[in-house]
């Protein structure tokens, strides 16, 4: 289980790691954390003429709020400083809790928010996190910069709408209104494996009544979901129905790790958890 | 054949500057190039943790980074944490509380724990378990291991 | 010569003694000595191309392109290996057994997905699998039989034209009165029961570095092996060398648990590449190899039922075992040893005389399946006290009441079970005793009763084994094998220096060997259990040895190492009545030192091997004539063997949403007899429970319809981590030990054989309101859901 041989490229720059993606007329591909792309390489299911990594280029992590009351996450920024920044904690306590599902310490140390949604696993947390909140990504490439809503961005499953030659530098997160509430449920069979399904929900409330209701579900469907048959349930008929919603709404499908049956079954129950913690946490 | 890279690594506080492939697995280059062979691998694929090394303090999968991105970089392995005849406190945890057994998984686990009790508080032992979870072990059942590291924590936490 | 100190304490006891292990400053250190770390000058590397095809005829191989690439230096094919050896199988004087030929490479035919059908050779590894890519294999596809019961019926397409069915092995029997019981039973219970495929997941996977030294017309096997004698002894047969001219050695070893007891293709190829290159030849698996070609476990299907009477006397018992043992019989087991075992100790530690059992080894197109930790027992303790529990709950008994009433009695020992198997005085029931105390069994049953009035779903599993473990000559490992596993040899040796080393023909995959022998050695000899060195694995040691496996190195490391400590002891005391001018009987050994009885005379053993070897004249000519030095052989031969007994319990809750399953207690007592390090017996106990709750709850290999190997990474096939093992409390019985030396049980295997049955019969409690049993494992939460799905309303 070695890789095939490859060129490699240290870009130092933006402008020379989109260079020479669009030189190899999109066969080359990019390396950030590595954590997913590294087990392909050592299968030899992936093969590339050359890998451009893009660890190097200044700029590209860290945290800051941005003019919307929300946060600019670098696309370089590691899953661990998430699962401990300050900020993310205070904006949003929800990517707090995903980021406790994500894998394991060595592999949030290297891994990356930009390498985790270009990657686009549909079981994946940050994927399902982004479309949950709006997120737009910010992304780079021949003709410039290209900012792309998180739910245009998963088109089916390892595939996003990025071009070949672009990169992503950043995720742009809108603010949440004041009293959020959330809630993240995922389940595993092993701790730190990808989810067999999991739903994530934001919501506040106006008065007693709903509004924001936000449900994202990934891991039982081919890219992570906005469930909005189901947010619509939701403020409607309440949780229950939001969960049987959400099971119709969604199109698992059948793997070692569970039967689309069961996928559909596990998807309304932790819908049913993430809605009752979100609506206990919304002021 | 691929043109080779120069890289300089510090590993266990020595630099070595050398050309390597770009494909060669950081795990290869500390057990080939450096004949460092405390750093085991297990799988290649990132799951069982047998050769988790540091990389700038933080503990990585050497079989999930490459050489080359390790360039510059300061790199800590398990030969740093003492040797046979003086070993580390958190090597002679290990021995005390029988937290290995044939011994494959062990360096990972050393360099895991290490990162941990760093970074977490560690307050219980469904927290230290938590933590070693992407370490497999597949002879001690992990519960020496888990005290072990408990003693660890304890021994960090009186300072 | 002063005398030492505390000359007159007792000898101190190392037996029972925590003592810190040996091995673990240079293992915990980096500084181990596995395989794969080990470099020679000029080594090549070695890799596989692999059959994509389960079953197939292979028509051609075009391996010009890999032949070509620069840094190549070979390409075999089947044909090619298969000149260079002597072609080998797996025989058996078992009645109905058929062997295989295993060809080192396929040759003509590939039969399971994984199978070696090319060797590279080349300077890197990474070398070596650009020239796999470059390979060029045409294949004929066969029928895939994947599906064991469709491949033992007559008309089946056979894996192996030679042979008369795919049916490698057959055996039936019946004792007793069976059907009558049946018919005068209280209650009877039974069902299709299926233990699924897993496999041993070693976290160093297999590897070897063959060198043949042609100057000396030798061969150096470096490899993880748990049988080094083993292959000795077969590889003479295979290359033509005598012994002397074969060693192999096992380093230091990364866990074996049975999955490295084979012998295995690639350390073959490597030793003929070797000898036909004159270069040191390297090959570490990687884990999808390991996945795909170390000997799978288990994979049983088992029709079985029970009779038993209104107060819960076990009156008969039925079983039918299919196993499904891949494409070939595997060397030295052979394609009996799993399923045999199955029906061998079905009826368990329990009372049962009306017993009829029918197993076959029926050939598929997978992997081979070999010995993996426990062998059989996992699935026959998995199959009875699942079946105990059923009937217990037909007659509205408690699982550990039935239990009692059927467990042997200690005054029934020696007990001669229904299939032949006899059991020595072990404490049967005061283990299922000591564990229901030990847990708070009658509290964990009233606070089930609170959880289940709250919609909880918790369950509480017992489960009751008896092992046989360091078994003699009297019975082999597995049926009618031509192999001696009834004995092992020690040389215990002082040398000139005074250092004293211990020397087997047993390896050690972890289990600290080196510690717990030289514990043994230490006492027996009277000197410090530092002082002693342990040789382990290595050919060269002894003339004859076999390995480690099938829960023997204490019994028979300990038994031939007190031996030869006795031995060497007797010399040591009559040197020492000599050299310090007492009777022999006056004379006692402790702490490295030689002293008489109740006075200040004496002196340190390694003065007394100087004196012996070095000093000319210190031991006169007659005494060396009959003492010419500290040095003993001996063999040693359990014979019968002896019984290992335990109860598991414990209690785990399902989440009644998800159908996750959390073990939340768990207790392990057993009787293991004389426990020689307590540290390292309860470390043993903790990794085989901790296997054991893998195979029950997520370990499964799984192969699609047309033989692909679908959990062919580690992200597929499920080995548990820190988070789903649970702390095990584990208790040791103290009760009469057993005759052999040192009153030693093997205790490796245990904890793998109770905990599938345990952790199944506590899911089925936990689902018994819904009529729900627990039939087939791995439980997932999949299965669980299926199960559920089922009978929902």
């Amino acid at each position: 289980m070695k890789p095939a041989p490859f060129e490699y490229l240290r870009a130092a720059t933006l402008e020379e790691a989109v260079a020479a993606l669009s030189a190899s007329d999109g066969a080359a591909k990019l390396v950030a954390g590595g954590q997913s792309l590294i087990p392909m390489l050592n299968f030899r299911l992936v093969d590339a003429p050359l890998f451009v990594d893009i660890n190097g280029i200044q700029g590209l992590s860290g945290i800051t709020e941005n003019e919307n009351g929300g946060l600019r996450i670098g696309a370089l920024t590691r899953h661990f400083e998430l699962e401990t920044s300050h900020l993310v904690r205070d904006h949003y306590p929800v990517i707090n809790e995903a980021m406790k599902y994500v894998a394991h310490l060595a592999i949030r140390n290297r891994g990356t928010i930009g390498g985790s949604l270009s990657h686009a696993d549909p079981a994946a947390e940050l994927p399902a996190i982004s479309v949950l909140l709006d997120a737009e990504i910010i992304a780079i490439g021949q003709e410039g910069e290209r900012r792309i809503a998180a739910g245009d961005f998963f088109e089916a499953p390892l595939t996003t709408s990025l071009r070949a030659t672009e990169i992503v530098t950043a995720v742009e997160l809108p603010g949440l209104p004041i009293g959020t509430g959330w809630g993240f449920e995922e389940f595993s069979q092993r701790r730190g494996d990808y989810a067999v399904a999991g739903v994530a929900a934001t919501m506040t409330k106006d008065d007693g009544d709903l509004t924001d209701v936000r449900i994202a579900v990934f891991g039982a469907h081919g890219t992570p979901l906005r469930a909005h048959r189901a947010e619509q349930a939701m403020r409607e008929r309440g949780i229950t129905a939001a969960a049987e919603a959400l099971r119709l709404e969604i199109d698992p499908s059948d793997d070692l790790r569970g039967s689309a049956d069961y996928r559909r079954h596990l998807a309304g129950v932790l819908c049913k958890r993430a809605l009752d913690a979100a609506t206990e946490r919304a002021a | 054949m691929t043109e080779k890279v120069s890289i300089s690594i510090t590993v266990n506080g020595t630099q070595h500057c050398v050309e390597v492939e770009p494909r060669l697995l950081l795990a290869d280059f500390i057990r080939e190039n450096l004949d460092l062979t405390g750093t085991h691998v297990g799988c290649e694929h990132g799951i069982c943790g047998a050769c988790t090394i540091l990389i700038n303090g933080d503990s990585v999968r050497s079989c999930l980074t490459l050489a080359v991105q390790a360039d510059g970089a300061e790199i800590e392995t398990v030969e740093s944490l003492g040797d046979a005849e003086e070993l580390g406190p958190l090597q002679q945890a290990f021995r005390d509380h029988h937290a290995l057994q044939c011994g494959f998984c062990t360096p990972g686990m050393l360099m895991t724990a290490t990162d941990m009790l760093r970074k977490y508080p560690l307050e219980s032992d469904d927290d230290i378990r938590d933590g070693l979870s992407g370490n497999i072990c597949r002879c001690t059942g992990y519960q020496h291991i888990v005290a072990a590291v408990r003693a660890a924590r304890d021994e960090r936490d009186r300072g | 010569m002063s005398p030492p100190d505390d000359v007159n304490l007792t000898r101190p006891q190392f037996v029972g003694a925590k003592v810190a292990r040996r091995e673990d400053p240079r293992l915990l250190s980096g500084a181990g000595s596995y395989v794969a770390d080990i470099k020679r000058h000029g080594m090549l590397h070695m890799a596989f191309r692999r059959s994509d095809h389960a079953h197939a005829a292979i028509s051609a191989i075009d391996i010009e392109q890999a032949r070509t690439l620069k840094g190549v230096i070979a390409v075999y094919t089947g044909e090619d290996i298969a000149a260079l050896v002597n072609p080998y199988q797996a025989t058996s004087r078992m009645k109905n057994y058929q062997a295989t030929f295993i060809p080192p490479l396929a040759v003509g035919k590939v039969r399971y997905v994984g199978e070696a059908v090319v060797a590279v050779v080349a300077e890197s590894r990474y070398v070596a699998e650009d020239a796999l890519a470059l390979i060029d294999i045409n294949y004929e596809p066969l029928k895939v039989l994947v599906d064991p019961e469709e491949s033992l019926k007559p008309g089946a397409p056979k894996l192996h034209d030679d042979l008369e069915s795919n049916i490698l092995a057959e055996r039936e029997f019946a004792r007793g009165e069976v059907d009558q019981a049946f018919g005068d039973a209280a209650a009877t219970v039974g069902g299709k029961f299926h233990f699924t495929r897993t496999t041993p997941v070693t976290i160093e996977a297999r590897a070897a570095i063959a060198e043949y030294d042609k100057g000396a017309q030798s061969l150096t096997l470096h490899c993880t092996t748990q049988i080094p004698g083993i292959l000795r002894d077969k590889l003479s047969e295979i290359f033509d060398l005598p012994g002397s001219r074969i060693r192999v050695i096992a380093p230091d070893v990364g866990g074996g648990f049975g999955g490295k007891t084979s012998l295995y293709s690639e350390e073959i190829v490597a030793c003929a590449v070797s000898r036909a290159l004159s270069k040191p030849i390297k090959w570490v698996s990687d884990r999808m190899e390991d996945l795909m070609t170390t000997g799978h476990a288990f994979d049983e299907i088992v029709y079985a039922d029970i009779a038993v009477a209104d107060d819960g006397a076990i009156l008969g018992l039925r079983a039918n075992v299919i196993g499904d043992v891949g494409a070939y019989s595997i060397y030295p087991w052979t394609a009996t040893i799993e399923p045999v075992q199955v029906v061998s100790f079905m009826p368990g530690p329990y009372r049962i005389q009306n017993y009829s059992a029918r197993v076959r080894s029926v050939a598929t197109n997978k992997t081979l399946t070999g010995a993996y930790r426990g062998v059989g027992r996992p699935i026959s303790v998995f199959v009875m006290d699942r079946l105990l529990d059923m009937a217990a709950r037909k007659i509205g008994m408690d699982p550990v009441e039935i239990r009692r009433r059927n467990l042997v009695n200690d005054d029934e020992f020696p007990y001669k079970a229904a299939s032949g198997l006899v059991w020595d005085k072990s404490a049967f029931q005061a283990c299922l005793r000591e564990a229901a105390a030990g847990i708070d069994y009658d509290d964990l049953r009233r606070d089930q009763e609170i959880a289940r009035s709250q919609g909880r779903w918790v369950g509480i599993g017992v489960a009751s084994y008896a092992e046989l473990t360091g078994v003699g000559s009297r019975i082999a490992v597995a049926p009618g094998m031509p192999i001696n596993t009834g004995t092992e040899t020690c040389n215990v040796a002082i040398d000139s220096t005074g250092a004293v080393t211990a020397s087997f023909g047993i390896a050690s995959q972890g289990q600290g060997m080196e510690t717990t022998l030289a514990q043994v050695v230490a006492q027996e000899l009277g000197v410090k259990v530092e002082d002693v060195n342990i040789i382990l694995g290595d050919t060269s040691a002894v003339s004859h040895g076999t390995g480690t496996y099938a829960s023997r190195g204490a019994v028979f490391g300990g038994g031939a190492g007190t031996l030869a400590a006795k031995a060497v002891r007797e010399k040591i005391v009559r040197v020492a009545g000599h050299l310090l001018e007492a009777a022999e009987e006056d004379i006692e050994t402790g702490d490295g030192n030689v002293w008489v009885k109740g006075t200040d005379r004496a002196m340190a053993v390694r003065d007394l091997a100087r004196a012996l070897y070095s000093d000319m004249g210190r031991v006169p000519k007659e005494m060396r004539d009959e003492i010419d030095n500290l040095e003993a052989t001996k063999v040693y031969d359990p014979f019968y063997g002896t019984t290992t007994a335990a109860t598991h319990i414990c209690r785990i809750e399902i989440d009644p949403e998800t159908y996750e399953v959390d073990i939340d207690k768990y207790i392990v007592v057993e009787d293991c007899g004389q426990v020689i390090n307590p540290m390292i017996a309860d470390g043993q106990a903790h990794g085989g429970v901790a296997q054991g709750i893998g195979v029950a709850l997520m370990e499964e290999v799984i192969h699609d319809d047309s033989g692909q190997v679908l959990t062919a990474s580690l992200v597929d096939y499920l080995v548990p981590s820190a988070v789903e093992v649970p702390s095990i409390d584990v208790v040791h019985v103290e009760a009469e030990l057993p005759d052999t030396i040192g009153g030693f049980r093997g205790l490796g295997e245990g904890g793998t054989i109770g905990a599938p049955a345990c952790v199944s019969n506590a899911i089925s409690d936990a689902l018994s309101p819904l009529g729900i049993e627990i039939m087939e494992i791995p439980a997932t939460p999949e299965r669980i859901f299926r199960l559920i799905d089922a009978v929902a309303p």
